[in-house]
């Protein structure tokens, strides 16, 4: 034992240098590895490009969302709203393309515009109404909800312009484009969370607001900029919905803050703040994604794909918490 | 050493974890499969349809797999299923469409894949079909106008061509196209057949029980000599029901349901709601997979399948001679 404490075991070593220089938890990289190998093991359907790219398609709004909730959570925050603020921005960038008839560029930016003005007024609330970030974006959530009916009148604002349905559908070589761009924005703020100084003072909010204040970063600031850049990611993710299904729909997105949320969790992001990682988030929300694409190939229904997804996470909360501990022990 | 144990154990306990969910539900997959895409089955009107498919498929010893999206609202997830359904290579993807546009990418694939369209209770709006280049292989559902129609025509069967008096309609969640055909279904019949009763007001009730109820007892402080209400689902008559008996205008106030539920049943035997225009999602679930089937070994099916429905009152099911009863479930 007391060899073990002198000389860190090889698992440590490699779990070390991974945390370091990826970000990431080795141990939901392994539950990712095993789920692919079991499904592979029990669908034949499974192992093939063409499902890999379902795969990713079905995760591409749930990541971008996911990559939001992970810069929010991980500087001791909380969006709620993400959801609702998705349905929004996906019908204001409807109703701007359909109902107004302008150049799909504009759908473009009324769909981030919508997004970060909802998470604007996120940040501003929180920050200088002293009401609690659950608080402040559960209203947001009924109130995003809400004016997406108003401006929809309840019902899907369908046929989007042929520009705009390519964001969704189209295949450039092959690859669908809510993938593509699902990870481009994942590698861009991976690079700005884990090499920024931006990225370095959202954690250390996340650790400690008192000794980030102390620090002399400009904490309310800081977290305006970051609810706006969460409400902006929701209108990004908002924009690939509404391609996707090629309408502005006022009830998309509903529960899925709480989706992306769990990806979060599941990829090591401390729920109380202080610890978060991109790669981590991407590799979460790929658990879900390959639990249920598994599951529907085997058949399975839909009410235990819900229960799977509740037990992965309830275990990669687990495995987190064990880590910690034990590190804190050490 | 216990640490490196420990480590083991966490990875095969998910492992595990995951080979047991996996396990829940094994099938392998067949040639000439059928895929089943519900909206919910939280809901006993697609369980009903649920039912009717898994029978129909029995009797017609075809193999099938079925999926639901987690609400009827969740348009995207529901797509995702199609994508990852078609994996399987299906030759035919009977589909319950959440909207008429959600499904339309995945819908278009199968079709390029050789894969039969079928469209179960009639989500899918042709002229967005036609735009997007895809022919589905039939259409099948029950006509929400006729229901509507013959909800009308029990009412004037049971007040006479002659009568008098307001008329309450409570419609769906505004904007749903199958309220607002069983809605217009019922004021064009009723206008035809007995222009004495007057619709004084026709609302928006969103499915929604309680605020059915609340609707009810509004309009008949307005029109305390009101003599029906048509409610564009049964959820919505049974509310309307409580506030009507609440006002002791039990006997003086027609209610008729759509639907066709166990609970609107029940509440029928018992005297109560007068009457529900049936659906029976039972046998448009069933009547799909018989004609995938025939469509599938080249026999002509009609493009467009309407399913029966059914007048239910409490004469109809004391009486218990109508051979549609059965598939009332």
């Amino acid at each position: 034992m007391a060899s073990e404490m002198a000389q860190p075991g090889f698992w440590a070593r490699v779990q070390r240098a991974s945390v370091e220089r990826l970000h990431i938890r080795l141990e939901s990289l392994l539950v990712l590895v095993a789920l692919s190998a079991a499904m592979a093991l029990l669908s034949p359907f499974f192992l093939s490009l063409s499902n890999f790219l379902n795969i990713l398609l079905a995760t591409s709004t749930i990541g971008v969302l996911a990559i939001a909730a992970t810069f929010v959570i991980g500087s001791g925050g909380l969006d709620l709203s993400l959801g609702s603020v998705m349905g929004l921005a996906g019908v204001a960038g409807a109703f701007v393309a359909v109902n107004l008839g302008w150049p799909s560029v504009f759908a473009v930016i009324a769909c981030i515009l919508a997004g970060g003005i909802a998470g604007y007024i996120n940040g501003q609330l929180v920050t200088r109404a002293f009401v609690p970030a659950f608080i402040v974006t559960l209203g947001m959530l009924g109130l995003a909800r809400g004016l997406a009916l108003v401006i929809s009148q309840g019902r899907a604002i369908y046929g989007l312009p042929a520009a705009i349905v390519y964001i969704g559908q189209g295949r450039p070589f092959g690859i669908p484009m809510p993938v593509i761009i699902l990870v481009l924005t994942a590698i861009v703020a991976h690079c700005v969370l884990a090499y920024t100084r931006f990225g370095r003072h959202t954690l250390a909010l996340g650790d400690s607001e008192g000794a980030a204040r102390a620090a002399g970063i400009r904490v309310e600031h800081h977290r305006r900029i970051i609810y706006t850049l969460s409400g902006a990611l929701a209108g990004l993710a908002g924009l690939l919905f509404t391609a996707r299904v090629n309408a502005g729909d006022p009830t998309a997105g509903i529960n899925y803050e709480l989706t992306a949320i769990t990806a979060a969790i599941i990829g090591g992001t401390n729920l109380f703040g202080g610890r978060a990682s991109i790669l981590g988030t991407m590799i979460g929300a790929l658990i879900m994604g390959v639990l249920q694409n598994g599951l529907t190939l085997l058949a399975v229904q839909s009410y235990y794909q819900q229960m799977a997804i509740g037990a992965v996470l309830i275990l990669a909360v687990f495995i987190d918490q064990y880590q910690v501990r034990k590190e804190s022990r050490v | 050493m216990t640490a490196f144990v420990l480590k083991i154990n966490r990875f095969t306990m998910a492992l595990g974890i995951a080979l047991a969910m996996s396990a829940v539900g094994v099938a392998k997959a067949e040639d000439g499969e059928y895929g089943v895409l519900m909206k919910t089955l939280a809901n006993p009107f697609w369980g009903a349809m649920g039912q009717g498919v898994e029978d129909g498929a029995k009797e017609a010893g075809v193999k099938y797999f079925q999926q639901a999206a987690e609400s009827d609202q969740a348009a995207e997830p529901q797509l995702n299923l199609c994508n990852t359904m078609l994996e399987r290579k299906p030759v035919a993807m009977i589909t319950a469409a959440i909207n008429s546009t959600n499904l339309l990418p995945c819908l278009k694939a199968a079709q390029d894949a050789g894969v039969k369209v079928v469209d179960l209770d009639g989500n899918l709006d042709p002229a967005v079909l036609d735009k997007e280049g895809i022919k589905i292989t039939f259409r099948i559902g029950s006509d929400n106008v006729a229901a509507g129609g013959q909800g009308a025509e029990y009412l004037v069967s049971k007040l006479g061509k002659d009568a008098k008096g307001p008329v309450l309609v409570i419609e769906g969640l505004s904007g749903n196209i199958t309220g607002a055909k069983r809605a217009k279904g019922f004021a064009d019949k009723l206008k035809e057949l007995a222009p004495g009763l007057e619709i004084v007001a026709s609302l928006p009730g969103d499915w929604d029980r309680g605020k059915a109820a609340s609707i009810a007892t509004d309009t008949l402080t307005a029109h305390p000599d009101l003599v029906a209400i048509f409610c564009a689902n049964d959820g919505m008559a049974l509310g309307a029901v409580e506030s009507v008996y609440a006002a002791g205008k039990g006997e003086q106030v027609t209610i008729i349901g759509v639907d066709g539920n166990s609970d609107a049943v029940k509440s029928i035997k018992e005297g109560r709601l007068n009457a529900s225009v049936a659906q029976l999602p039972y046998l448009v679930g069933k009547q799909a997979v018989e004609n995938v089937k025939k469509a599938l070994a080249g026999e002509k099916v009609e493009e467009s399948i309407a399913v029966p429905t059914l007048v239910l009152t409490k004469d109809v099911l004391d009486a218990g001679k109508e051979p549609m009863l059965q598939y009332v479930k």
